[in-house]
């Protein structure tokens, strides 16, 4: 019959008492046939591990001798709660952090896309390095020939991005965004649906019957999957179509719309310059490898193919802009964005897990000095260095076991957090769920830290005197462990730096943002996008409405000033490309040189009055600008001191020299206004030409200055354009204030997460930094006893302890000063943002961390001014 | 009290500690203790079993199916656990018994080599 550990302990115990009877009855002392009878047994852990071991196999065993031990230190950390409780909280935040975020890189970078096949699925991009265009799409004609050229894809997927007015499903009239593709682009992307069909070859050509799919997201969030949704007959824009079918939940890519519509929706789609013009480019491509294709002979060929293009068609290509093709597999195109933010993210968490172990480390080196008299004794009756470590090992076990669980607990809904963060990057962190990596990287850290954390202590040497001193008396403190102490509160004030310096860099360009001056009027401006009317209004019509809503709004009471425009600043960001060339009158360009390039923008007349940025010259437009007179511009500041550097630029002339506007038609320039930049929240070059709506259309945005809350004229606004046109969306109403800080908040997230970070591990330092001067003061009662007794003034002692806190916190700045500076560089390597904090950040972590180790100090060093003499000389 | 000082004791023969436990039980069920104090004892203090050998020897032996245990209480009302042989014990008993008198006798005889011829 096997035997049970109870049964083992039973057997010894009985073993030891008749022993110790035999010794008194012998005639011995009862205390010392005690000792007598355990120093004849040996030591008893290692000899029940050997009983036990007869029975079970040598793995078994370990676990099982770990199992007890584990146990025992269970046991004796409930008799040190605070201390269990610090090391536990304390990993917690260390394992929780890292938890989280490794889950949501696992799903953002990591996991397959549900697409077929999906490692055969490319996403082919044409770059303009030369003129700073990231992402130029294509052009129908592009398209087409390289679809004629390329046999390393088996088929290529189009899809390209349009705001449609959509009437017919989900109330009111409302703007979707809708991408309009081929009839080759499920089948390519490898997507099925959940109910009805896809679009096909048969949905594609300008014959075909309007079609159009709804995304899942769509499905079940607007319309509450309501499954009649499909064979529904819906309005989008002057058009119609029929729902088809629902598209499976997949990662919505190139962008997050709300249908999917085949070309015949879109008269765009069928007019001449898209399908003719090589130069309109709005389209984004896909492709599918073909079966043992690999992706590097797919990058060659289509290298080639697009190298013959831009030859075959010089004017097409400047050379300047240097337009090349990039390949990449869809799955990493979709993480890119996001693997910057979360390896980040990464770094930042596994600081704090290095904190959080030093910390600990430093709390488990304090107590073990505190059972050094508990080893010694264990070493003394025949404890082996494995034996010892073990004991050492079960113990940092079972908190780090206990750290693990809370940490897995907090990691459940920082996950959540993290993955709305990170959707901000990547789409598919939408997706991203608690699973079970969670719970294996929990244990994973918890593990190595338990690991690590066993080896931290030194063992009692078995030469060295056992003085049994050390169980009853005072503590004594090794200049060693000392050390130790101070090595890792040195380490965790190093790493906070590192963090809060980040932070601080996060923080202060977070501040320069939102508060960089715009030029424009931002509390009072309201901005609303009003898309052309769903009937398809264009031309004089659209114009009317414009002419009509700008006469009633004005005289609504609280309204300064209407202006319609073609631009909301920062929201729009993108939206038009990278500026259109133009030429003017007086100004060549060298040979070789580029036409300059401005961001074209149509205006209302008053325009610049709504928004606050002033006429330098000459005059604004006038509602007698309009079709059929002369055509006029206003050019901001930096146009006319660039082209007319010796002149006034009112009263000469430019003219746009993209193809895509036709004849060249002269625009005399009428004025001159500020610059300002509606790209970017901090100002840049900002080249740009105004152009009356009179004259063009196309605005589809209002812009109205209040004198009061300009909140409160919403209703009011909404009201007078539904009573000129009952279909006319009326949508995303805000004020330019509002619409920075909406621009701005993953900035605002990102200084958020990383202050929470720096916040979590300046916590663990202070902790840190107190709990190795309070043990430090603690074993040195009787020096400050005897130093108060010998004519110390306590202030002296209180400035000493407080200096070496302070001496602890400059170190670690300065290590983690060299130390951050170095890891920026290296990381620089892999991640090329990366960019070193400024000063201002730099110094003001330091004065945290500074603060923060002299309020760390405050305790302890009162309390070793206030040692008592008399009883610290007589504790020994 | 004891005859010997510790230089005097003998180490035990490697495998020779199962057949003393085995012999020591032939005349009935003890205890570890009691098996310790028994070879001590009859041995006239020159032999002394460490306890780290013995309890996992007894635990062994148990396992081969040679001893049996049992929960008892001793003559001085002491909770102890008793072990006892087993048939299989006993045979094993009387075989290491003559495999011992095989090795003393192949040891003597190499030690103390017999004279030429017998009278």
């Amino acid at each position: 019959m096997r035997p049970d550990e109870r049964d083992l302990d039973e057997e010894i115990r009985s073993h030891l008492a008749l022993s110790v009877r035999e010794r008194v009855e012998r005639g011995e002392d009862p205390e010392a046939a005690r000792l007598a009878a355990l120093r004849e047994f040996g030591y008893v852990p290692a000899i029940r591990d050997s009983m036990r071991r007869v029975w079970y196999g040598r793995w078994f065993d370990a676990g099982a001798a770990l199992g007890h031990d584990m146990r025992i230190g269970l046991r004796s950390l409930l008799r040190a709660k605070g201390l269990a409780a610090t090391v536990v909280v304390t990993l917690a935040l260390g394992i929780g952090a890292n938890a989280a975020i490794f889950s949501v890189i696992r799903g953002v970078l990591l996991r397959p896309l549900v697409n077929r096949d999906e490692d055969r699925l490319i996403y082919i991009r044409q770059t303009a390095p030369g003129i700073g265009a990231a992402n130029m799409t294509f052009s129908v004609p592009e398209i087409n020939d390289l679809r004629s050229r390329v046999t390393t894809i088996g088929a290529f997927g189009d899809f390209s991005t349009v705001d449609f007015t959509m009437i017919g499903l989900g109330g009111e009239p409302r703007i979707v965004k809708a991408g309009v593709v081929g009839g080759s682009f499920f089948d390519v992307m490898g997507l099925r649906p959940v109910l009805g069909r896809l679009l096909n070859e048969h949905d594609d050509g300008p014959t075909a019957a309007g079609a159009a799919v709804l995304t899942h997201r769509f499905w079940t969030t607007s319309l509450n999957s309501d499954p009649t949704a499909v064979g529904r007959t819906i309005r989008l824009g002057p058009r119609t179509a029929t729902v088809v079918g629902v598209l499976e939940p997949s990662v919505p890519y190139p962008a997050d719309t709300e249908i999917i519509a085949n070309v015949v929706t879109s008269p765009h789609h069928l007019g001449a310059t898209m399908v003719t013009s090589r130069t309109h480019r709005m389209t984004e491509l896909f492709g599918r490898l073909k079966p043992g294709v690999s992706i590097e002979q797919a990058r060659a060929e289509l290298a080639a193919a697009h190298a013959a293009i831009v030859h075959e068609h010089p004017e097409a290509y400047s050379p300047k802009a240097a337009v090349r093709l990039t390949v990449r597999r869809l799955r990493d195109q979709i993480a890119s964005p996001a693997r910057t933010i979360l390896l980040l993210l990464l770094g930042a968490a596994a600081v704090v897990f290095v904190i959080a172990c030093s910390n600990v480390a430093n709390l488990i080196l304090a107590r073990s000095v505190r059972r050094e008299g508990e080893l010694a004794v264990r070493a003394a009756l025949g404890a082996g260095p494995g034996a010892l470590r073990r004991t050492l090992l079960a113990e940092s076990l079972v908190l780090c076991c206990g750290g693990a669980v809370l940490g897995v607990l907090l990691a459940r809904p920082s996950v959540m957090v993290v993955a709305r963060y990170a959707a901000r990057f990547s789409v598919r962190a939408l997706e991203v769920h608690v699973d079970a990596s969670v719970l294996w990287v929990g244990a994973g850290l918890a593990m190595a830290a338990a690991i690590l954390l066993a080896f931290v202590p030194r063992l009692p040497s078995p030469r060295a005197p056992t003085g049994l001193g050390l169980t009853s008396g005072s503590l004594r403190i090794t200049p060693g462990t000392n050390r130790r102490l101070r090595v890792f509160a040195t380490t965790q004030i190093a790493l906070s730096f590192v963090l809060l310096a980040g932070a601080g860099m996060l923080l202060s360009t977070l501040v320069a943002l939102q508060t960089a001056n715009t030029g424009y009027d931002m509390r009072q401006v309201l901005v609303f996008d009003i898309p052309g009317p769903a009937t398809g209004v264009a031309g004089q019509k659209e114009i009317d409405f414009y002419q009509e809503a700008t006469r009633r709004i004005s005289g609504l009471p609280g309204v300064r000033g209407v202006a319609v425009g073609s631009f909301v600043p920062w929201r729009d960001a993108g939206r038009f490309g990278p500026g259109v060339p133009f030429a003017v009158e007086g100004y060549t360009p060298a040979d070789g040189e580029e036409d300059p390039r401005a961001r074209l923008r149509i205006v209302a007349p008053n325009f610049f009055a709504v928004l606050g940025v002033p006429l330098l010259a000459g005059r604004d437009f006038i509602d007698a600008d309009r079709e059929g007179c002369e055509p006029v511009s206003i050019v901001s500041e930096s146009v006319a001191r660039r082209l007319f550097p010796n002149g006034e630029a009112v009263n000469r002339h430019m003219w746009w020299t993209d193809p895509y506007f036709g004849n060249r038609v002269l625009r005399r320039i009428i004025g001159v206004v500020a610059d300002v930049d509606d790209e970017n929240v901090i100002r840049g070059s900002a080249m740009t030409i105004y152009m009356p709506v009179r004259q063009i259309g196309h605005a589809g945005r209002l812009f109205v200055h209040a004198a009061g809350d300009p909140y409160a004229l919403v209703p009011a606004v909404k009201r007078v354009i539904r009573e000129i046109s009952a279909d006319q969306p009326v949508e995303r109403a805000a004020t330019l204030e509002d619409v920075r800080a909406e621009v701005l908040s993953p900035e605002r997230l990102n200084a958020f997460v990383f202050s929470g970070f720096a916040g979590i591990a300046l916590l663990i330092a202070v902790v840190g930094v107190a709990g190795v001067l309070a043990f430090s003061v603690s074993a040195r009662t009787r020096e400050f006893g005897v130093r108060l007794a010998v004519g110390s003034a306590p202030r002296q002692l209180l400035a000493r302890v407080l200096g070496e806190g302070v001496l602890i916190a400059a170190i670690g700045i300065a290590a983690g000063a060299a130390g951050g500076y170095a890891l920026a560089r290296a990381s620089a390597m892999v991640v090329p943002q990366v960019e070193l904090p400024g000063a201002l950040p730099v110094m003001g972590a330091a004065a945290v961390l500074i603060t923060a180790a002299v309020v760390a100090s405050l305790l302890p060093a009162a309390r070793a001014s206030r040692v008592d003499v008399v009883q610290a000389l007589r504790s020994e | 009290m004891a005859k010997h000082s510790d230089e005097q004791r003998l180490e035990l023969l490697q495998g020779t500690l199962d057949m003393l436990i085995l012999r020591t039980l032939q005349w009935g069920r003890q205890h570890g203790h009691g098996i310790g104090q028994a070879i001590r004892a009859q041995s006239d203090d020159l032999l002394k079993v460490e306890t780290g050998s013995l309890y996992p020897a007894l635990h062994r032996l148990e396992k081969r199916g040679w001893l049996q245990s049992e929960w008892g209480v001793s003559e001085a009302h002491q909770r102890a656990k008793y072990y006892r042989l087993t048939a299989a014990g006993k045979a094993q008993l009387s075989r290491e018994q003559d495999r011992w008198a095989q090795l003393v006798d192949a040891i003597g005889r190499i030690m103390n080599p017999a004279p030429a011829v017998k009278p």
